[in-house]
């Protein structure tokens, strides 16, 4: 991997900072990101969907559709 | 700058086109110039649901011109005649997703019950997601359990006859309540379909109002119904998109290898074509004849479903599919439905291209049949495969390939789009409405539909995203403007940095996304409603669609299929803005209606706008409307709350 490059930018206070660059590598993927296979099994799979899919499969979700005050 | 130079603004077309004329090859292009649109049928104001006319009743040409005299043989008004014409462009857009999805459905439940070969539920993930929405029992049943029932409930969904679809209650509460008191919440797909099509009838409904309500229904049909089942079934069957990379325009077909172009919109053949496609056999026949091997190139929404799950290349949108012919090297290209031009059957004669229909819906004449029969769907998809390697041999010295291909990065799913946003433990659109509410994001757009040849071919799509992300609005794209957007550039992580503005650039180059979203092909704008309620019921942006700093538009829209997605979005509460032309301009008050007084019923309108960056203007007007509604138009103190405060708020 090449060396972390850096930039330098303007800190709240006014002060100049160096700060770190971009850090992803050059490059094309060659293969898809194929992230749903991380899930492993039917128990890890219906877990997903009750936390990384809430907004409909939780009943204990406290979205926009359940405040006190609607808005 | 040539004529034919203004036809495009992609070089690889503009080439093709050069080509064509050389060749004395008459394409879609060379049509638009001889034909104009009948201006009677293009405003909507030709009636022929009878033959007592057809009956023209234009819109009067000077102001204060009596409207009573604007009538059909039996009396339907310029208003009727209007939205019975819109209404029933509905539901034929409504009736092709649809029948696209029973078709995905079918093959689901066969392979379900393990009748064909080649096909396997790829993502059980999803298919327990569909079993939740369908009420199927899920526990410890086999997958083939649980995708009997998902596929025989999906079955169904189209011939219900009465209460709710079932994917209807994912959208916000707010909206299903909308629907319900409009009366306008869809029962069975097919039901809203033939429905509509009575009401426009002779002599049937000849309320305007209730035409259009109707409508709405209709369309609510395809993108809460038909058009979801379809996306739905066809990722568990193939796979839920996640980020590929992939190459596009004309391109990336290769002079010494077999060329097989997909074109059309279902998943289910190229799906079996993609899998024999490394056969020994098949790569043994290819060789024998002379070719280093087989490309396969997508072409218009089929392209798109093999570029998001496989990578496969994309040869271009729906302008670009004769020109693929032009080039001189396409051995062969099969066809299923939607979109196919019949002037395909006449290029492919100037060439040597063999034009295989497979579809027993879908015949041209002078083209090749050869039907896809799910059973035995690895056997057709060799047969293909042959036709196109006995072909290469018949290639005539004037091929010519442009050099043009463009990197992507493509596959965004809502289901992915929520992963990258927050990882696999902490999943959420949270992030992303944070820096909607922060003002870094402006808003979302979501641009989609065809390419229309009475406008240069993509600009107006690739104008109107650029300007979007310019300032600072995401964009969701499918369809054929996500290859507008993938061939000029826009669909790649780098991109945010050199054509988005600042706050969207940080947010995208933070999570590592292009700028511009592809989430597939035109019936995956579904994907674009799930990722829109997901927003909603994330919370800090209102409690419905309409409540969203969000806007959809479709500027070279051409298709049925486009007003119906247009018509579910407006009913979902989105303000959407088409080009090109407006069919009901016929009527001053169906388009006052469609475009003004619809926002107080459904919360969403219509606006019609053909140059590009007036449309972005006037979706960034909207956006900001919205923005302002809810509050977060202006940057706001951050004020760190101590005990005392809160009580005050509590005691508030």
């Amino acid at each position: 991997m090449a060396e972390y490059c850096t930039e330098e930018k303007v800190a709240f206070n006014g002060k100049r900072v160096e700060i770190l660059g971009p850090t992803f590598e050059e490059g094309k993927p060659g293969t898809p990101m194929n992230w749903r296979n991380k899930l492993r099994n039917r128990e890890e799979m219906l877990a997903y969907l009750k936390t990384g899919e809430r907004y409909w499969f939780n009943d204990e979700w406290f979205g926009s559709e359940k405040r006190k005050t609607k808005a | 700058m040539s004529d034919i130079e203004k036809k495009s603004i992609d070089p690889a077309t503009v080439k093709m086109l050069k080509k064509a004329q050389a060749d004395g090859c008459e394409t879609i292009f060379d049509r638009a110039d001889a034909m104009k649109p009948c201006p009677i049928g293009a405003e909507g104001s030709c009636c022929k649901t009878c033959v007592m006319g057809p009956c023209r009743v234009p819109a009067p040409k000077k102001k204060g011109e009596e409207k009573s005299r604007r009538v059909g043989l039996c009396g339907a008004t310029a208003e009727t005649i209007s939205a019975r014409n819109f209404a029933r462009m509905v539901a034929a857009g409504t009736a092709a997703h649809s029948d696209h999805a029973r078709g995905v459905t079918e093959v689901f439940l066969a392979t379900a019950k393990g009748k064909i070969p080649g096909f396997q539920i790829k993502d059980e993930q999803k298919l327990l997601q569909l079993a939740m929405d369908l009420g199927v029992e899920i526990g410890n049943r086999s997958v083939q359990e649980i995708a009997i029932d998902v596929g025989q409930k999906a079955l169904s969904e189209f011939g219900r006859q009465e209460g709710e679809i079932l994917l209807a209650k994912r959208a916000p509460l707010k909206r299903q309540e909308i629907w319900r008191n409009l009366g306008i919440m869809p029962r069975g797909i097919d039901r809203e379909v033939v429905e509509l099509l009575h009401r426009t009838c002779m002599g049937v409904d000849q309320e305007y109002k209730s035409l259009l309500h109707s409508a709405a229904r209709c369309a609510l049909a395809d993108g809460w119904g038909g058009s979801m089942i379809s996306t739905e079934l066809q990722d568990v069957l193939f796979g839920t998109p996640v980020p590929v990379y992939g190459k596009m325009n004309l391109g990336v077909l290769k002079k010494d290898e077999v060329n097989l172009v997909i074109h059309g919109h279902e998943p289910l053949l190229p799906e079996i074509i993609v899998g024999v496609l490394q056969d020994p056999e098949i790569q043994k026949a290819a060789r024998s004849v002379g070719a280093k091997g087989i490309n396969l190139t997508g072409m218009c929404c089929s392209a798109n479903e093999v570029l998001m799950r496989h990578g496969i290349p994309v040869g271009g949108n729906f302008l670009q599919q004769e020109l693929a012919i032009v080039t001189g090297v396409v051995d062969a290209m099969v066809v299923d439905v939607q979109c196919e031009m019949q002037s395909l059957a006449q290029v492919a004669k100037c060439y040597h291209t063999k034009l295989i229909t497979t579809s027993p819906r879908a015949k041209i004449e002078g083209a090749m049949h050869i039907e896809f029969d799910e059973h035995r769907a690895p056997d057709v998809a060799k047969k293909i495969l042959m036709e196109a390697i006995e072909n290469f041999k018949n290639r005539k010295p004037n091929a010519d390939i442009p050099s043009e291909t463009t990197d992507t990065v493509v596959g965004f799913s809502h289901e992915t789009i929520n992963y990258l946003l927050g990882g696999m433990f902490r999943a959420s659109y949270r992030p992303l409405n944070d820096n909607i509410i922060n003002g870094r994001i402006r808003g979302i757009a979501g641009v989609v539909g065809c390419n229309n040849a009475r406008v240069t071919h993509d600009d107006p799509n690739f104008t109107l995203i650029k300007e979007l992300i310019k300032n600072d609005v995401i964009v969701l794209v499918t369809g054929c403007s996500a290859m507008a957007a993938g061939k000029g550039g826009l669909l790649t992580p780098e991109a945010a940095r050199q054509y988005a503005g600042e706050g969207l650039a940080s947010v995208c180059e933070a999570v590592g996304i292009p700028p511009v979203l592809h989430m597939g092909a035109c019936v995956d704008n579904s994907r674009i409603l799930m990722a829109a309620t997901a927003v909603v019921k994330d919370g800090g942006l209102g409690d419905d669609i309409s409540d969203l700093p969000a806007a959809g538009a479709a500027l070279e829209w051409m298709s049925e299929k486009a007003l119906a997605i247009g018509h579910y979005f407006v009913a979902s509460g989105i303000f959407t803005v088409f080009g090109v032309t407006w069919p009901t301009t016929g009527s001053e008050e169906v388009t006052k209606f469609l475009f003004e007084e619809f926002e107080n019923s459904l919360k969403g309108k219509w606006g019609f706008e053909p140059d590009p960056m007036k449309a972005a203007k006037l979706m960034i007007e909207h956006i900001d409307k919205k923005r302002k509604a809810l509050g977060i138009d202006k940057a706001r103190e951050r004020v760190l709350f101590d005990m005392a405060k809160r009580r005050e708020l509590d005691a508030a």
